[in-house]
């Protein structure tokens, strides 16, 4: 929809003055260091300065042929699958419990919120006590069976930690927009369906399920996007890309070459790689799961 | 609710204390945590009730750590924030919707692309661009060939140099460079009535007028909403303050929280003032939220649409 040419303003200089300071910061902090890193990606860069040289592809020839870089992709798609389907399940399941109006669903709309609060980086403080092998939730059981449970040591430990730090942080957001969804759906079709002999359960896989697709579509997209770079702060919190490398996300690797390495040309073509890689999920999302979404109601 | 369904209620309100203590287990923990020694952490592991240190943890916070300044930086960088994010949005969503101009579908492709690749993504070649935020006309200087010219002429090219790395301009610019208040503003302007500009038009008012006396009013609570939403994004930044503050006096509270933690594993960090401190800094936000939740769910729900 958009208004009719009489409901409209003409004017030369003034929307390109209003527009101009939101299109100038976005210039500048968004599609310049876009474009840089893809110019640098064909260069070899001087840290901080200095010249650079024009090395035609020899800088993807390097990362591409890093067992690390394939390494390090690999854990972030993990990640990604299991920490998004996860932070989209959960609070997908608590928004449908809470739809139900029953007395607990008010405090459990204010209380879901909460997390938004607390930063990432303080999640993965938080959580690094909670998971702490001597001190923490798990320590009785470690010392029953000892080596049960350590993040420092065991990569898989370290993965699951970041997960359920992950979802933890993720619930707020996804559980409102998908509490909306279902809130949104006319009271009338609960009621045909009642009528039509669709017990509760049944109402909640035949009309619920179906008419929320288009936020679950919604809250998936996004966390695709959330979830590469909310890694970040856990992991340089709780894990720091250990042990061995088994955490070691891409967005983690990139600022750890970039800025402790000062592989300011190895940095950018990683950079370059992770934005085609989400680029091309968020195209395969929109192609492979977008057109099944019906957005009749 | 259509029918009597018990059984589906009770289903329904045991997962809702899952979630509910998969939530607030860690924030008691936190709470507990920081009311005790670190002695008693050492000796007992988790605390499952309060002790008695919690002032005592909380004035090391605030005394041997830099957190207080910190905070001060946090406030400053999310309210600034949120208030540039605000005001920017709001002017670009109105010219989008309201103006008569051909480049409009272009320009906010152009502004809705920015969600797609957040500034964790591209961190390393945003820390370049900030360290001379003036590097792109230097560049656009030199490809046009009037560098040459000028370096002919005057001796010298023209190398203009403004870093705002370190600063709180620094800090805050690269967050507002982001599509969704735009987006938001956009979606509730696309629902007001054709008629409002044209009765507007009629009694006289021009396109500012319109602006300041009628689309401002208006837009009151989506303002509180993006306020509130775009504030939290701020406060907990991470990776941003972290590489583009370079000195712990200019480091959000989030970044000095982390920094709190020792680097090496093997002796037991000072727990209970690290769970203080996490308190501490999150004290602001977790405030915000219980005082203005109405307005944070709806900018959620917004942001959505």
């Amino acid at each position: 929809m958009s208004f009719a040419p009489q409901a409209l303003f003409t004017n030369r200089w003034l929307p390109i003055l209003l527009v101009a300071p939101m299109a100038l910061l976005i210039v500048i902090f968004f599609y310049v260091p876009i474009f840089q890193a893809f110019y640098w990606s064909f260069f070899l860069e001087r840290p901080f300065g200095g010249g650079s040289l024009f090395v035609g592809w020899a800088n993807f020839a390097r990362v591409l042929s890093d067992p690390k870089f394939w390494e390090s992709l690999q854990k972030t798609l993990i990640f990604m699958v299991v920490g998004s389907s996860l932070a989209v399940l959960i609070p997908l399941i608590l928004a449908v419990a809470a739809d139900r109006q029953i007395r607990l669903s008010y405090p459990a709309r204010n209380v879901l919120v909460w997390p938004k609060a607390v930063a990432g980086a303080s999640i993965g403080v938080v959580f690094a006590f909670i998971f702490n092998p001597f001190v923490g939730i798990l320590a009785p059981l470690n010392q029953m069976f000892p080596g049960l449970w350590n993040p420092g040591i065991d990569g898989g430990d370290a993965f699951v930690m970041l997960i359920a730090a992950h979802v933890w942080g993720g619930i707020p957001f996804n559980f409102v927009i998908l509490l909306a969804g279902l809130q949104s759906i006319p009271r009338t079709l609960h009621q045909a369906g009642a009528m039509d002999g669709a017990g509760p359960w049944r109402r909640i896989f035949d009309v619920q399920l179906p008419l929320v697709m288009p936020q679950v579509f919604l809250t998936l997209v996004l966390e695709f996007t959330e979830s590469v770079t909310s890694a970040f702060a856990l992991v340089d919190t709780m894990t720091q890309g250990g042990p061995g490398g088994a955490t070691s996300l891409l967005v983690y690797k990139i600022y750890v070459d970039g800025f402790n390495g000062y592989d300011l040309s190895g940095a950018a073509t990683q950079t370059a790689a992770l934005m085609v890689f989400v680029i091309i999920l968020t195209a395969g999302q929109f192609v492979f799961l977008g057109r099944r979404i019906n957005y009749e109601r | 609710m259509v029918e009597n369904a018990r059984s589906l209620n009770i289903v329904a309100g045991l997962i809702l204390i899952v979630g509910m203590v998969y939530i607030l287990g860690p924030l008691y923990l936190t709470l507990t945590t920081a009311t005790q020694s670190y002695e008693f952490v050492l000796r007992g592991g988790l605390a499952w009730y309060p002790g008695d240190q919690f002032f005592n943890n909380a004035m090391r916070i605030f005394t041997e750590t830099r957190i207080p300044i910190q905070m001060l930086n946090s406030g400053i960088v999310a309210f600034g924030d949120a208030l540039a994010t605000c005001v920017l949005s709001f002017l670009s969503a109105y010219v989008l919707v309201f103006f008569r101009i051909r480049w409009a579908g272009f320009a906010f492709a152009a502004i809705l692309a920015t969600i797609m690749l957040p500034l964790d993504i591209r961190v390393i070649t945003t820390y370049q661009v900030a360290s001379n935020v003036l590097s792109p006309i230097n560049a656009l200087f030199d490809v046009t060939g009037l560098n040459g010219l000028i370096a002919n002429a005057f001796g010298a090219p023209v190398r203009l140099e403004w870093s705002v790395l370190n600063t709180h301009l620094g800090l805050i610019a690269p967050l507002v460079a982001h599509g969704t208040g735009t987006f938001l503003f956009r979606q509730f302007f696309r629902t007001l009535p054709a008629d409002l500009v044209k009765a507007a038009r009629m009694d006289g008012a021009g396109a500012l007028r319109f602006l300041v006396d009628i689309l401002l009013p208006l837009s009151r609570s989506n303002f509180a909403a993006l306020f509130v939403l775009t504030f939290l994004g701020g406060w907990t930044q991470y990776l941003w303050p972290l590489v583009a503050s370079s000195t712990p006096n200019m480091q959000t509270a989030v970044v000095g929280l982390a920094r709190l933690l020792p680097d090496s594993d093997g002796a037991v960090p000072d727990f209970p003032m690290i769970m203080a401190g996490a308190i501490v800094v999150s004290s602001v936000p977790l405030l915000m939220i219980a005082l203005l939740q109405r307005y944070l769910v709806r900018g959620l729900v917004l942001s959505e649409k």
